[in-house]
């Protein structure tokens, strides 16, 4: 078995945004919980950090995922300058999530100071056919008018896609245009650490 | 070992025996006044369980009127039962019985003979899993009939995720009214107790929830309930009780809300001579003060089962009512965001000078609302600052002072999202209930220096604590995603509600805290709050580009940002007068309903304060009202041992953290590989490790059958069977370990010191 080798991986930070309710926090618990279902605490540290081999490269996901915070939106810009990547989540649903899309693409645009930024449209839901308001066409469609790729997701048993969604942002994150900016760019706020001295 | 092994009169199979020492070595370490492993996840799992737990009592014989003291109660988990509609927990607890005192024993003399030659028996207890409604419902006495404080509260704060107040109400009177039925002529009424309790658990519903019973006009829950009253209970506590609540609530319904004179205008307009603020020119401290009276209003007024993830975050737009209080909340956070953003855009005709002098008075209030532990506001700010129109105005925030610019460094960090949150979490664990605010990190000389001022007049200071909510609606709404709402075919799942309480206790305790606030109304400040004019994001951006046009087309991308080498960050307090009281307090009342908020002691901590912890651990009710609860914890007197300076921590660890993954032969999952930090402690041995980190991967068996090794550049070190982990660690390197299955040839061999490698 591989298992990650002990220094320099690199930590790439996600973010998961998107509307209240359309499921971002089954999709995140989904992709950190599948193995430990019993017990879950929200409130440890490494509850959103996880190593991960993609395309035979390992990194430590770190993921940030506010559900039960989206209407405080005063601070949304705040965690959006964190972000190597996003996922841009909306429920097929829900017509308005998939409208409000827009909006924090613009969001993220704008934080960044950037055209074009790491971020995947993720269309949750999709197990739920008969309530389906979305369809994939519509889906592909925002896609492709803000110029980042399309997945579809179910967090429901069986998962579809959770864990393609997330490897997929990485891809995405390691693919992008190196720009002179960058090194300057990742500048962030000091990094606090474990704090074990209590 | 922790667990007498010759105690187990029931047959325990010899895998479970090893998951019941892991359950059970909380308790038992901390009885034998011995540090525990410290991990912090793992054992607050252990504690808040049992202190959570509904203990349905001893069903051993009857023992009701024996009184017998726990000494030293080792608990081990037996398994699960399901009786009709429910299913339980059931742990077996060895109690040691005292010989009754001379005045204990005058008014039990009847059990006298009974219990003198008896040292200690095992019982079992049982713990409500899931269950029916009705099954729950009857939970609320237990087997014995007696009163389950911590059950209660727990039912009382989250029932509402599963039933409505009507349902539970009838299933309650309907409980009453069976269990008088079945009386037997003659013969004592053997059901009197559990009636009495169910008695009791309506008191505490109606002192701690009375909106539940408020529904006008008709308020038809009150009137069933005076309808019982009058049929089984005249002229009791109870009836008195509620027909005064429906008087009173009449009374108030008939008050025309439109007749009561709008109180702020009143109160504006007779105040001669208004004063007028104008940024940055304002009493800072005052401003904060003031922000923090209208953070207290709000949450005193916060009901925290509103927070619940079944109500907030997965409520729709049209039942939104049901969560306004917590809506009320996020409203206000904004509100105070929206009001830093315009009042530094909002007249793009000011020098950066002036502008930065705007922000400079923006981040010494936040720093008065760090000092009076209003991090509700403060995060509010900050965020305000660090929104992008505000963020990028680069002129702007180069002539700010450096020494503002790294305060302000300082108080944003606090709300890193680094480790989960873990800055803001500790903090709260920390200063929560503490009089002051006293917490820096080792890198925060301004606010080490603040808080030194500060705490020089310290006499007459105190403050509650107002929390960000954000961060428990988070984890709200991960347990409510995470756990599921029912079990075992439809049984209500109260594990999760008791997971979901310990959030909700939180919230609680700080709000009791919060009464320490005494801040009075400055209508000056309610109407310069009033009148800022509000920008929406987009606006605030055009305006941001106005002042500082966007740097996108030339490659100046340099941020104000001057942090550089940053050392990771930790919090330490140098006082230690008051800083621990926090973790005393609860740490010597075991049973206390808050328990969720002690996880975090250090193993030295714990045994500094386990001397009085071995409490018997008695359910201390939560207070019906809780406003009064957590005031009266900070008079409770410490030990001062109960904290460490910073000093001796530093020479010396107590513990390390390492990291385990585990590796198995089976398929590999995904790719990902996961690994959890888990505590070591200065005595922890190889099997105790094991242990501990075949909990946190979620492995159950037998420890026996895993060899443990640290992960080293050129080999793997494979740690011997009994060796003392913490010294037999290499620190020079990273300490990142594996956990992997023993091959079967190596079962009969016991681990030697191997230094044998590995091949994958």
């Amino acid at each position: 078995m591989t298992r990650p080798p002990n220094e320099n991986i690199p930590t790439v930070k996600l973010v998961v945004v998107g509307d209240g309710g359309v499921g971002k926090s089954a999709i995140t618990i989904q992709f950190f919980q599948k193995l430990f279902v019993t017990d879950y605490d929200p409130t440890i540290e490494d509850s959103y950090l996880q190593h991960v081999e993609v395309d035979s490269q390992w990194c430590i996901l770190d993921v940030l995922d506010t559900a039960g915070q989206e209407e405080f939106s005063a601070m949304r810009e705040q965690y959006m300058r964190k972000g190597d990547g996003f996922l841009l989540v909306y429920s097929v649903t829900d017509k308005n999530s998939y409208e409000n899309i827009t909006h924090f693409h613009t969001q993220i645009l704008r934080v960044k100071d950037r055209d074009t930024y790491p971020m995947l449209l993720v269309a949750n839901k999709v197990d739920l056919v008969h309530l389906r308001k979305v369809t994939e066409e519509q889906g592909r469609d925002l896609a492709h008018r803000l110029g980042i790729p399309y997945i579809e997701t179910s967090a429901k048993d069986p998962p579809l896609n959770i864990d393609a969604t997330f490897h997929e942002v990485v891809r995405i994150i390691r693919n992008q245009p190196q720009n002179e900016n960058d090194k300057r760019k990742k500048k962030k706020l000091p990094k606090f650490g474990r704090c074990i001295l209590l | 070992m922790l667990l007498p092994t010759n105690s187990s009169p029931i047959g325990i199979q010899h895998e479970l025996y090893h998951s019941v020492t892991e359950k059970t070595k909380f308790f038992a370490s901390k009885c034998v006044n011995k540090s525990p492993a410290k991990e912090k996840s793992a054992d607050s799992l252990r504690r808040s369980r049992f202190r959570f737990c509904v203990c349905t009592g001893p069903r051993k014989s009857n023992k009701k009127t024996v009184k017998w003291y726990v000494k030293q109660p080792t608990w081990r988990l037996w398994g699960e039962e399901k009786a009709d509609g429910a299913l339980y927990t059931v742990y077996l607890k060895k109690v040691r019985y005292h010989r009754p005192t001379r005045s204990l024993s005058s008014s039990h003399s009847d059990s006298d003979d009974e219990i003198s030659h008896l040292e200690w028996e095992t019982v079992r207890v049982r713990f409500v899993k899931a269950g029916t409604l009705k099954r729950l419902v009857e939970a609320l006495s237990t087997d014995d009939g007696e009163l389950e404080t911590t059950y209660i509260n727990v039912f009382l704060a989250t029932y509402r995720s599963f039933s409505t107040p009507k349902e539970v109400l009838k299933l309650l009177l309907q409980r009453y009214t069976d269990l008088s039925e079945t009386q037997s002529n003659g013969k004592p009424d053997p059901h009197e107790q559990h009636r009495k309790t169910l008695i009791s658990a309506l008191h505490v519903w109606l002192d701690s929830y009375p909106e539940d019973f408020k529904e006008p006009p008709n308020h038809s829950a009150l009137r069933q309930l005076l309808h019982f009253c009058e049929e089984y209970l005249p002229s009791t506590e109870l009836d008195a009780k509620v027909r005064h609540r429906i008087e009173r609530y009449t009374r108030e319904s008939q008050i025309d809300p439109l007749l009561a004179p709008p109180p702020a205008f009143a109160m504006r307009s007779g105040q001669p001579g208004w004063r007028v603020y104008k940024l940055p020119e304002v009493p800072v401290r005052h401003f904060a003060e003031q922000l923090t009276r209208m953070d207290v209003d709000l949450f005193k007024k916060l009901v925290p089962h509103q927070c619940l993830g079944a109500v907030w975050s997965r409520r729709d737009k049209s039942r939104s009512h049901e969560a306004a209080t917590v809506l009320a909340t996020v409203n206000q956070f904004n509100a105070v965001s929206f009001r830093v953003i315009s009042s530094i855009l909002v007249d793009p005709g000011l020098r950066f000078n002036d502008r930065a002098a705007i922000i400079s008075t923006w981040i010494d209030i936040a720093q008065e609302l760090r000092l009076i532990k209003n991090f509700s506001s403060l995060k509010s700010i900050i965020s305000g600052l660090q929104s992008n129109p505000i963020y990028r105005l680069q002129k702007t925030w180069q002539s700010i002072p450096k020494e503002k610019i790294e305060m302000f460094d300082e108080l944003a960090r606090i709300f890193s999202e680094d480790n989960n949150q873990m800055t803001q979490r500790e903090l709260l664990m920390r200063e929560g209930t503490a009089k002051f605010a006293d917490t820096f990190g080792e890198n925060d000389k301004h606010l080490q220096k603040v808080f030194q001022k500060q705490n020089h007049h310290v006499a007459n200071i105190s403050f509650g604590t107002i929390p960000y909510l954000g961060t428990f609606l988070t984890d709200l709404t991960m347990i409510d995603t995470a756990i599921p709402d029912t079990i075992a075919e439809g049984l209500i799942n109260f594990d999760k509600r008791r997971k979901e309480f310990e959030v909700l206790a939180q919230i609680k305790l700080l709000q009791g805290a919060a009464n320490a606030y005494h801040f009075t109304e400055d209508s000056a400040f309610d109407r310069w709050f009033d009148t800022i004019l509000v920008l929406d994001d987009r606006e605030a951006y055009q305006l941001s580009c106005q002042i500082e046009p966007s740097s996108n087309a030339n490659n100046s991308k340099t941020k104000r940002r001057s942090s550089g080498h940053q050392k990771n960050d930790s919090i330490a307090s140098t006082s230690s007068s008051n800083s621990s009281q926090f973790y005393c307090d609860i740490d010597s009342t075991p049973s206390s309903p808050h328990n969720s908020l002690d996880r975090k002691l250090s193993p030295s901590q714990m045994s500094n304060s386990s001397s009085n912890s071995s409490l018997p651990s008695l359910d201390v009710s939560l207070n019906s009202s809780h406003s009064g609860s957590a005031n009266n914890k900070l008079q409770v007197p410490h030990n001062n041992s109960g904290t460490l300076s910073t000093h001796s921590q530093k020479s010396q660890p107590d513990f390390y953290i390492i990291k385990v993954t585990y590796e198995t032969d089976s398929v590999e999952t995904d790719g990902i590989v996961l690994y959890k930090s888990i505590m070591l402690s200065n005595n922890e041995r190889t099997p105790q490790v094991i242990r501990n980190s075949m909990y946190k991967l979620g492995l159950e068996g037998n420890p026996d059958q895993y060899t443990l090794a640290q992960v080293l550049p050129e080999k793997e070190m494979i740690l011997p069977s009994n060796s003392n982990v913490y010294y037999a660690v290499n620190t020079q390197y990273n300490l990142n370990f594996i956990l992997r299955p023993k091959r079967t040839e190596e079962k009969e061999v016991p681990a030697k010191n191997s230094k044998s490698k590995y091949k994958l």
